[in-house]
Order: structure tokens, then C-alpha cells, then sequence
């Protein structure tokens, strides 16, 4: 799922300050799940924004709707009515969700009220790592379904770098190092063979380096 | 004028070699270098110019081609973290069309870990495939996409290894790896664990890379016990063992601590300069170059 985190109620309120109609819309799908964006969390912002707003004397008017998913059209519909009477869309989407929104509603000002962080999945409860950094491209059968690409931060294709110290990460010691978990899953699996052949450059093109992507499905465009 | 790598023709020798590390500053007053090479010259074979290891300073280029016109032999080190395979490649064709005769390819320290840990980072390449593009443009002639090279690409390629790196396995493996794509020598990460490093070095001996390359053990004199302490703590690849830390604190003040640590390395480099595979020694100066003489004049290098 896409993970992403709250911005603070101070930097919300500066985003916010000089409009009145605030519609607060949550999303109900990723961001629900990874406590970021729901209806809980709107309820939450919602909350904190008034009270911000009658300490400041902002004269907030504050709006609390969550449709099922912000990327997608026949969800956004229903929202068309609660963000037209309102000035403003505070939208806890994830950034695909602020920007359907605000493409959907050219005269109206939508704005980012989260930080969308990356895709991946709860580790326990209150931890998510990130997993996939959506190449386009995947080589995860290649070195035991643990992505270099996304979990070193050098996307050392080839083996670790010198800064590999028994399963942490130098960047983060607080994370193990991706490599030590493709060996010990390789090694696991019989696959150690795999690491001896030297990965060529990879491809980037199917990436973001190779401009915002679009698939179409001709398929299904009949 | 096409020369050779002197560097290359020692290892073809069988001739012991002595490699140091310089690592440049951010500073534009070229006499600083050319007093450094000055003080190296015919004490080391060849000399590492280190590519923005801890944030940007004077590029490894420019200082890899100072020291040349200063009568050293240079080796230019490049990092994967700054710059893709274009920017590489260029520059690589520019540093063997200007004369620089060796190449040492790392991945570079995280971006995170040096004083500009706000930058974005590129890592394109990995160093292995880093390795495979300069030994293709060297010995076929072309790029990676292809392009043929007009003129002789005589590069030697250098790489770095860290014996402490565990699991063995792992680590032997991408020793292995680095040689095959292509390293005639390979640099290691400064060496205090003899024992260690013993048997890193019987594992690489035992599959034959010793006779494939020319491995060079990093040392590195330590300056203190508290700068020791901060450098392992920053740096994962870099392996001090309390018992060195210890011997440094136990040796008194900052003079006497500087001392025992020019002894360690003396040491060290005694210890490990006739195991059978050791081809010579790289003196990591860590940006203390004037230490250099004294230890290569002290350790009977």
C-alpha cells in the first residue's frame, strides 16, 4: 500500500490560514489502513484545526467528508457537492488522491495535509517499512523476493557495499542492510548461484528517471 | 603521448608497491597539492585522489591530473554516487586522453554520511558494473551504449575491499566478483584485525584471486583514541578493535597518543607486508599526508 504521514497541525494551519470553507476529505483506502488519512483522521484534523482556529481567531468553518478512494472518479463524484460549497479542500489523500482532486476542480485550491512517504507494508503494529520504489521494472525474482533497488540505499545490484556491518545498514543502523537479507534468503533457498553472475546497468528508463509514466491498456479501452 | 602505468608495471613486476591516499580539500590553491607531491614523490608508486569522500572539495579529476603535471603517478578515484554512466564515462575519457593511467572504482560513502547529507544521490551504476564499463571501454574499445572509442583507453583498473566484512562467504564472493569484472589491483579498507585479515586473505588466496590481482592492504595511522572511537562509530566499513583503542587511551596525551598510533600502523605494516598474496601496501592517510614519509621511511617500505 502507499504509506503516508500527517503533516502537523501548525504547518496545516499555515497552509490554511486566510481561507474560511474548509472541506477536511479523507481517502478510504491506503491511507486508512496506515492510520493517515481515514475518517478517524479526519475527525482528528478536524478537530485540531478548530481548536488551532478559535485560539488564532482564524475564523476556520471546517467540513468533515472521507470517500472510499481519492484516485478515482466515481468515488470523487461523490464528493463534487461538499467541495463546492466549501472554499477550500484540505485533502488527507495520498499525493495521486490531492492531485485527482485538484484536477478535477479547476477553480478550487486543494492542498496536501499529508506527507506521502513511500509503498510498502506494516512491519507491526505502528511500524511500516517501505518495499518498492516502483522501478517499472522488477528484478525481485532475481535475488530472493528482497529488492536492492528500494532497501539498499545505494541499489548495489551486484553484492554490498563496504558499509555492511553484520546485517545493519550504515545509512540506517537502525535497518539491516538489504544485502545480508538476499544472501541469508538466497542461501536459504539454494539460489546463491544467482549473485555470482554480474548484474549489467540496469535499465532506468521504465523508472521515473524516464519521465511521469502512463500505461495504456488498449484492451481495455474499447 | 601515450605512457604506461607505472603502477601496472610494478604489479606485472612482481615489484612490492606503495600506494597513499591523498585526499583533496576545498580549496583552490593548487600549490597545497604541489607541495603534497612533492613530499611523495619517489617514496609511492602511485597516489589515490579521493573523490568528495566526506562532502565536495577540489574534484578527483583535477586533482588526479595535478599531480601528474607535478610528476606523480595519480589514482583517480571515482564514486557511483555522484554522477551517472554519462557524466562517468566522459569524464573517464577525459582523464585517459589528459594522461591518467589508473582508475580506482568505488560506490562512495552515502551521500547521508558526508557534510552534504541533504543531497539528492544518483547511484546509476553500481562499482562492479563501474568496473565492467571502464574494462569494456579498455579492452573493446566502446561505451556502454555502444559508441566506439577513437584512441587507446590503456586504463588499470583498481578496486577496494573490506576484509572485515561478515559473513566471509558474502564478502569473498564480492571480492571474487570485483575481479572477474575486471580489478587488476584492489585497495582493502585500512587493516587493524591481523587475524582477520590473515584469513581473508587465505580465502582469497585459496580461490585463486591473489594470482588474479594485486592486492594492496589499506593501513591507517590512527591519531587518537577519541578520533578512533568517532571514526568507527561514523564509518561501518572501517573495523578498530577496542584493544587498539585501548593501546592509543593507555599511551597519555595527544602527542603521546599521535605516537602510539604511528607505531600501530608501523606494526601493522610489518606484520602483513610478507603474507604470501600481500603485493604491497596503500597507506590510507585519512587527510594527514604529511604522516606518510615517516611511515613508509620507519616500516622499511
Amino acid at each position: 500500500m502507499i504509506v503516508a504521514e500527517r503533516k502537523t497541525i501548525p504547518e496545516l494551519v499555515e497552509i490554511l490560514n486566510g481561507h474560511k470553507k474548509i472541506l477536511v476529505l479523507g481517502c478510504g483506502t491506503c491511507v486508512t489502513v496506515c492510520l493517515a488519512g481515514g475518517e478517524r483522521e479526519v475527525s482528528i484534523i478536524s478537530s485540531a484545526l478548530r481548536i488551532a482556529s478559535n485560539i488564532r481567531k482564524l475564523d476556520f468553518e471546517i467540513e468533515e467528508l472521507t470517500i472510499e478512494r481519492q484516485c478515482d472518479n466515481v468515488f470523487i463524484e461523490q464528493a463534487t457537492e461538499a467541495i463546492e460549497r466549501n472554499d477550500v479542500v484540505l485533502s488527507l489523500g495520498c499525493g495521486a488522491g490531492v492531485q485527482a482532486i485538484a484536477e478535477r476542480f479547476l477553480e478550487k485550491p486543494v492542498y496536501a495535509g499529508l506527507n506521502t512517504e513511500f509503498i510498502g507494508v506494516l512491519e507491526e503494529r505502528g511500524i511500516w517499512t517501505e518495499k518498492c520504489a516502483a522501478c517499472g521494472a522488477c528484478v525481485l525474482h532475481q535475488y530472493g523476493g528482497i529488492c536492492p533497488i528500494t532497501r539498499c540505499a545505494k541499489h548495489m545490484l551486484n553484492g554490498p557495499c563496504g558499509g555492511s556491518r553484520e546485517d545493519r545498514c550504515e545509512v540506517r543502523p537502525d535497518r539491516p542492510c538489504a544485502w545480508q537479507l538476499i544472501y541469508q534468503r538466497l542461501k536459504g533457498i539454494g539460489q546463491l548461484d544467482r549473485l555470482k553472475k554480474i548484474a549489467p546497468p540496469k535499465n532506468w528508463e521504465t523508472s521515473l528517471d524516464g519521465g511521469c509514466r502512463v500505461i495504456i491498456r488498449e484492451d481495455h479501452r474499447i | 603521448m601515450t605512457h604506461e602505468s607505472q603502477l601496472a608495471k610494478k604489479i606485472d613486476a612482481g615489484d612490492f608497491i606503495v600506494t597513499a591516499e591523498f585526499l583533496p580539500r576545498a580549496s583552490t590553491d593548487i600549490s597545497e597539492i604541489e607541495a603534497i607531491a612533492a613530499s611523495f614523490k619517489d617514496k609511492v608508486t602511485a597516489v589515490n585522489v579521493a573523490d568528495n569522500p566526506h562532502g565536495p572539495v577540489l574534484s578527483s579529476l583535477a586533482g588526479s591530473l595535478a599531480l601528474l603535471k607535478a610528476g606523480v603517478e595519480p589514482v583517480y578515484q571515482m564514486v557511483t554516487r555522484d554522477r551517472n554512466r554519462i557524466a562517468i564515462q566522459s569524464d573517464l575519457l577525459g582523464a585517459a586522453a589528459l594522461g591518467i593511467r589508473n582508475v580506482l572504482c568505488l560506490s562512495g560513502h552515502h551521500q547521508t554520511l558526508t557534510k552534504s547529507s541533504q543531497s539528492a544521490n544518483v547511484y546509476d551504476i553500481d562499482s562492479v558494473q563501474l568496473i565492467a564499463a571502464v574494462k569494456q571501454m579498455r579492452d573493446k574499445g566502446v561505451l556502454l551504449d555502444g559508441t566506439k572509442i577513437k584512441g587507446d583507453f590503456p586504463v588499470l583498473i583498481g578496486a577496494v575491499a573490506g576484509p572485515d566484512m561478515k559473513p566471509m562467504e558474502l564478502n569473498i564472493m564480492r571480492l571474487a566478483k570485483k575481479v572477474e569484472a575486471g580489478a587488476g589491483f584492489i585497495q582493502t579498507q585500512a587493516v587493524f584485525d591481523i587475524e582477520t585479515f590473515e584469513n581473508w586473505l587465505e580465502q582469497a588466496r585459496s580461490r585463486e584471486l591473489t594470482k588474479k590481482t594485486a592486492i594492496l592492504p589499506g593501513v591507517m595511522p590512527l591519531e587518537s583514541a577519541e578520533k578512533a572511537e568517532a571514526l568507527r562509530e561514523k564509518y561501518m566499513d572501517l573495523f578498530i578493535p577496542d584493544s587498539i583503542i585501548s593501546r592509543l587511551k593507555e599511551a597519555g596525551d595527544a602527542a603521546a597518543q599521535q605516537k602510539e598510533g604511528l607505531a600501530i600502523c608501523i606494526e601493522i605494516i610489518k606484520k602483513i607486508k610478507a603474507m604470501e598474496g600481500v603485493k604491497g601496501i596503500h597507506i590510507l592517510s585519512g587527510g594527514r599526508e604529511n604522516m606518510v614519509p615517516e611511515i613508509i621511511a620507519k616500516s622499511e617500505l
